[in-house]
């Protein structure tokens, strides 16, 4: 779906019209859903919080205040949904504790493809390195890879600024290729 | 010194012939970039750093099947009408007249599958053929993209996937092949298109032939002879039958409509002429009830993957009020307008 498109449906939505909820349903559910799961890990957890979203949503468009950018404001609004159900479920305090207690945003090896500059990478020590970075960092790395993000999406889903998120991408990004760069070197040596 | 580093990133990451380095898509910019690095060896690790964020990581992304989709939009629209007792049978009939549709559209899809195919085992010629209302997203042998509207058709030798015949609406996406420098075309009644790699817009309705250049550049061979080259932003219109060109930048000012990635884009276009694309590609008619409606101006994107949610835009953006009966579509004024 493109801006102008993206538009209309959401007005469209906004007066009631059950065509465009559908149609704003078929559109991101499968990406909220994916995006839900990395961060509860639980599958009929995320199943039902994405329910309870959508309905929220029906019931409560006239309320919604403005919208720019729908898909960033679907994430934004379902992250938020989804941890305070969290919190809610086990307990914790805040939100930084969520992220950290359940580890959120692991990748698996299936789900990585290995191009580019990490070719010299086998798939499992990406995975690996990944998962090594904080779960802001994966996060973000999450958002723009995986969700096709951009960065300003990514701030207003985060609730960060817009050089923190550079700031963020940077760090991981110069973590993985120190360790590329030392992997190289320990390769070096043991051919010689 | 980190401050600089940090605005140095963000140049670079906004900077387009940066980002060609980085996926070393243009030989020029390789190039400079590569120059640029020798001369400023102290600021390689921004540089590298910022290499890696434009080629980022790939995903292998994985999608819910539709099927699954659909429960669990039933499930929430269920939720909802439970709530509003009175709607409930108006959105229950509303999903199992969408289902029906959907399982119409499916099995047309099918049908023109198999005719596709019958054809290529008949002969070497490959035909895509799209029924009314529906779209749909090809990629070509040689990687080229091609998203057809409805009621549209190509047809290209198996042999040759470059060399194409289009009637009706479709929007290209051609992968350049730089080893070879091999063309593409795109022949329609009135005109050829000669392209190298390009995303460009071509519709043959009306007796005429547009097309709209977004990137790249493209040579036009029109049937009377004569060529044309096109830069982005160009909208260029030939018809055989009078040997007419216009060629115009597309700017504010000019009235044009266009479709890209199922929306139609429109500025400035008389509600007649927006009809006349919705009867093309859905195969419906348009009486206009209410005469002076014709000349009403619309503008702004109107997306068509679907006619209902097509139909509530164009009646949301002109005031109107569209009724189907039939086969056909009846424009009112709508009761507010009249007040």
């Amino acid at each position: 779906m493109n801006d102008s498109s993206e538009k209309t449906i959401w007005h469209l939505f906004i007066e009631g019209d059950a065509n465009a909820f559908s149609s704003l349903f078929k559109t991101y559910y499968s990406q909220l859903h994916n995006y839900g799961l990395k961060i509860s890990k639980n599958t009929a957890f995320t199943e039902d919080c994405l329910q309870t979203f959508f309905v929220y949503l029906y019931d409560n468009r006239k309320n919604l205040g403005k919208v720019t950018h729908v898909k960033s404001y679907l994430f934004v609004s379902f992250r938020r949904a989804l941890l305070k159900y969290l919190k809610k479920e086990r307990r914790f305090t805040n939100y930084d504790e969520v992220f950290e207690n359940i580890n959120a945003f692991e990748f698996s090896t299936e789900e990585l493809m290995v191009e580019q500059e990490f070719t010299k990478l086998r798939v499992s020590a990406l995975t690996q390195l990944l998962n090594n970075l904080s779960s802001r960092e994966r996060e973000a790395i999450y958002l723009k890879y995986y969700s096709s993000l951009s960065t300003n999406e990514i701030a207003e889903v985060m609730d960060i600024s817009y050089q923190s998120v550079l700031n963020t991408l940077q760090k991981a990004f110069t973590k993985l290729r120190k360790h590329i760069e030392s992997s190289e070197i320990k390769q070096v040596f043991k051919i010689v | 010194m980190n401050e600089n580093n940090q605005s140095l990133l963000e140049v670079l990451l906004n900077d387009t012939s940066f980002k060609n380095w980085a996926n070393q898509s243009n030989q020029n910019d390789v190039v400079f970039w590569e120059n640029w690095i020798k001369d400023n060896s102290d600021k390689i690790e921004t540089v590298y750093t910022a290499k890696s964020i434009i080629t980022g990581i790939s995903f292998n992304k994985t999608e819910l099947s539709e099927g699954k989709i659909n429960m669990e939009l039933d499930a929430v629209l269920n939720q909802i009408s439970s709530k509003e007792n009175k709607k409930v049978i108006l959105l229950n009939n509303r999903v199992s007249q969408r289902i029906q549709k959907y399982a119409a559209v499916a099995a047309i899809s099918i049908l023109f599958i198999v005719l596709g195919n019958t054809f290529l085992n008949s002969s070497s010629d490959v035909i895509h053929k799209t029924g009314f209302g529906e779209i749909i997203d090809l990629k070509l042998p040689d990687g080229t993209s091609v998203v057809l509207n409805g009621n549209s058709e190509i047809k290209y030798d198996k042999e040759n996937p470059r060399d194409i015949e289009l009637q009706g609406e479709a929007y290209f996406k051609v992968k350049p092949i730089p080893s070879t420098n091999a063309k593409f075309w795109v022949k329609t009644n009135d005109l050829k298109v000669e392209v190298y790699g390009t995303q460009f817009h071509v519709n043959t309705r009306e007796e005429k032939t547009d097309v709209l250049l977004d990137e790249g550049s493209i040579h036009l061979v029109l049937q009377n002879g004569t060529t044309k080259k096109m830069v982005p932003g160009d909208l260029v219109s030939f018809s055989k039958e009078n040997d007419q060109v216009t060629h115009h930048k597309v700017t504010k000012e000019l009235p044009y409509s266009l479709w890209r990635e199922g929306t139609y884009v429109f500025n400035n276009i008389s509600l007649q002429e927006v009809m006349s694309n919705i009867e093309h590609a859905y195969g419906i008619n348009v009486e206009f009830i209410d005469e002076e409606l014709k000349h009403q101006l619309l503008t702004g994107g109107i997306p068509n993957q679907n006619l209902k949610i097509c139909l509530s835009a164009i009646e949301k953006a002109t005031g109107t009020r569209i009724v189907q009966k039939d086969n056909r579509l009846l424009l009112f004024k709508s009761a507010t307008n009249l007040n």
